[in-house]
């Protein structure tokens, strides 16, 4: 209810820093790597797109979350989590518009020669990682910068709702 | 058998490794401290360290996609976003370490617990080459065997999960980008980061 619970979390710890600027280059080639490799060994794109994601999460836990909102713009994550799901969507439908079924990838090696390894690493590397990356990065910096309040409506409203809210409370314990 | 696949190994069931029994204390430990502890902000550590228990176990019973999954979003992103989350709250600011046992609750959570563990003996033992999980030649034996050969991927979670079932993955990459979507509702905000 104090001042500094309005202020920003961020603490600036030099352990935190140096530990932090050790072990993103090794999260950040492992998350690529669960990513571009998860077709042949264990991991895959929601594996990777997390630890991608978690590894933006991490610099910003270290360097702040005002530092890192100000580098990663608005359009770099919704451009991944709807890019993500469009481009998936694509990969399904390009079969059913040559004649096949919803993410039938034989039909790329009949129609367009390509192996139909390469359609399911298209959705993995294209659709499921990308949204989980874009998603993880987007719950976190939305979740950092906290619920909008302007003025409007919904914020006159919430102190009847805090009185109202009171009142049965009591009634229960009477009934106890 | 009767279809003509054969189980391409049956491993024996083993007893349990002083390694797993250990994990296995740790874990339900854990689950019973992030019940009882008051402080949330020793809930959410000791809830991060059951997530990591919780993956090793995974790793142990050779499942390394679901390890990896759990070490990730279960220790590593619920963790940062509950952090997040109690950094905008008042701690509670007292004495007492542990939370007041609610007899009700713990009648209502006795039972379901005692429910769960009546069906335990159901389960086959780990590493049963005859139970059906493992020999069960219309799904398990077909993945396994003609996965390769369908998708040209040598993962079989990962033939499973995006070519058998890619429509269910893509549904379930939706409900990723609605959680994105709906979280911006709530906030009644119109961007993640800034314009």
């Amino acid at each position: 209810m104090s001042e500094s619970q309005e202020e920003s979390p961020y603490v600036e710890s030099q352990v935190i820093m140096t530990t932090v600027q050790l072990i993103a280059p090794f999260s950040m080639t492992y998350g690529l790597f669960l990513l571009f490799h998860g077709a042949d060994t264990p991991g895959g794109s929601f594996q990777g797109g997390a630890i991608i994601g978690a590894t933006v999460l991490m610099i910003a836990f270290a360097f702040g979350i005002e530092v890192t909102r100000e580098w990663l713009r608005n359009r770099t994550v919704v451009a991944l989590a709807a890019g993500g799901v469009a481009a998936f969507g694509m990969v399904g439908l390009v079969p059913v518009l040559v004649g096949g079924k919803f993410l039938e990838y034989k039909m790329y090696k009949e129609v367009f020669g390509i192996k139909a390894k390469w359609g399911l690493e298209a959705i993995e590397i294209l659709g499921v990682a990308p949204i989980v990356a874009g998603v993880v990065c987007g719950l976190f910096f939305a979740i950092a910068a906290g619920y909008l309040s302007n003025g409007d409506t919904w914020d006159s409203r919430s102190p009847t709702d805090a009185d109202t809210k009171s009142t049965p409370t009591t009634e229960v314990t009477d009934d106890d | 058998m009767s279809v003509g696949l054969v189980p391409l190994a049956v491993p024996q069931p083993e007893p349990i490794s002083a390694v797993e029994a250990a994990l296995f204390v740790f874990v339900l430990l854990t689950a019973v401290a992030t019940a009882m502890l008051r402080d949330v902000l020793a809930v959410i550590v000791v809830f991060a360290a059951y997530s990591l228990g919780m993956a090793i176990f995974y790793a142990i019973l050779l499942a390394p996609d679901v390890a990896m999954t759990e070490a990730a979003i279960g220790a590593g992103v619920t963790t940062i976003l509950l952090l997040l989350t109690i950094a905008k709250t008042v701690r509670p600011n007292e004495d007492r370490i542990l939370e007041r046992v609610d007899g009700t609750g713990l009648v209502v959570v006795g039972a379901f617990a005692a429910v769960l563990i009546a069906t335990v003996n159901e389960f086959p033992a780990v590493g049963d080459g005859e139970s059906m999980a493992w020999f069960n030649p219309a799904v398990s034996q077909y993945y396994i065997e003609s996965g390769y050969a369908d998708t040209g991927v040598e993962n079989a979670v990962t033939a499973v999960l995006a070519g058998y079932r890619g429509f269910d993955t893509f549904g379930e990459a939706t409900v990723v980008f609605a959680a994105g979507v709906a979280t911006l509702i709530v906030l009644k905000r119109t961007v993640f980061t800034r314009e």
